[in-house]
């Protein structure tokens, strides 16, 4: 049974097709939940929340995308009500991300040359390595990591998540850029707390 | 970094993503190959997103996997009637 075929028969209220659907989502829904919230009851909350709305408005659903797609962007509203009460920041201005740009660093006249990461695998633990990775992807305001998220994590295009939340392609391109140089910042920050002066 | 720098900066999506211009890639990377912070910028990009990509897929939780079946099928019932 293919992916039209099945969404045809539930939407005609076939329980099992609409099962065969979600099976192969529910992980990847987890997944992006527990990026996106931090936190395995929210991300819980919003697996179960997604698939209920998905039931109530599956008959909406014109195969404009695949079915995976669509949970995702039902799961981002979803989680975005889970964030809303979180303070929202915007960003700095790209070049504020590079060095000799940062008026903080302009100011202190710091060392503007860029900390070598060398294998952060070498350099710390794995579940230590997940939490900075996780800190670096929170710190990131809704939109910036939502784009980052769909982008690297599910592997969506440029072009589908730009239709997924609804901007430009030009616009989610500079998004995703922005969201990944904040992360590189991040996690370059931390390395060379935890490691920098070990490999000097 | 330098102002040369500043101007590779909203292409480096499309340069790490391989789907560049030829004549703009070869531009970027011969600019790399001669600028230490954009090469460690490059690098560090290309880890940062390395990294986050690592161990992407949680396990959906035993527990939720057994709430969403009961849940999920009393919500279709309640909306498409009993299923034979």
């Amino acid at each position: 049974m293919n992916e039209k075929e099945d969404i045809k028969l539930a939407q005609s209220g076939d329980f099992k097709a609409f099962n065969r659907l979600i099976e192969s989502n529910k992980s990847k829904l987890y997944s992006l939940a527990l990026k996106m919230t931090g936190n395995k009851l929210d991300a819980e909350d919003i697996v179960s929340e997604t698939l209920i709305k998905a039931i109530d408005n599956i008959e909406k659903f014109r195969g404009e995308s695949a079915f995976g797609t669509w949970l995702y962007s039902i799961a981002l509203n979803q989680s975005r009500a889970h964030l809303a009460k979180q303070k929202q920041t915007d960003l700095k201005d790209f070049d504020e991300y590079l060095p000799g740009n940062n008026s903080e660093e302009l100011h202190q006249q710091k060392n503007l040359q860029l900390f070598d990461w060398d294998d952060p695998h070498s350099q710390l633990e794995s579940a230590e390595l997940r939490k900075i990775i996780q800190q670096a992807i929170d710190e990131l305001p809704f939109k910036f990591k939502e784009v980052f998220l769909l982008r690297y994590l599910e592997e969506l295009s440029i072009k589908e998540i730009a239709e997924m939340i609804d901007e430009t392609v030009a616009s989610t391109k500079s998004r995703v850029l922005r969201a990944k140089l904040v992360v590189r910042d991040s996690l370059s920050k931390t390395f060379e707390e935890r490691y920098g002066q070990k490999m000097s | 970094m330098g102002k040369k720098c500043l101007e590779y900066i909203n292409d480096l999506n499309d340069y790490l993503d391989g789907e560049i211009e030829p004549s703009l890639c070869a531009e970027i990377e011969a600019h790399v190959g001669e600028c230490n912070n954009c090469r460690i910028m490059v690098d560090t990009l290309r880890q940062t997103v390395k990294l986050c990509r690592e161990g992407k897929e949680e396990k959906l939780p035993e527990s939720l996997e057994n709430k969403l079946n009961g849940m999920l099928k009393a919500h279709w019932e309640k909306k498409f009637g009993k299923q034979s």
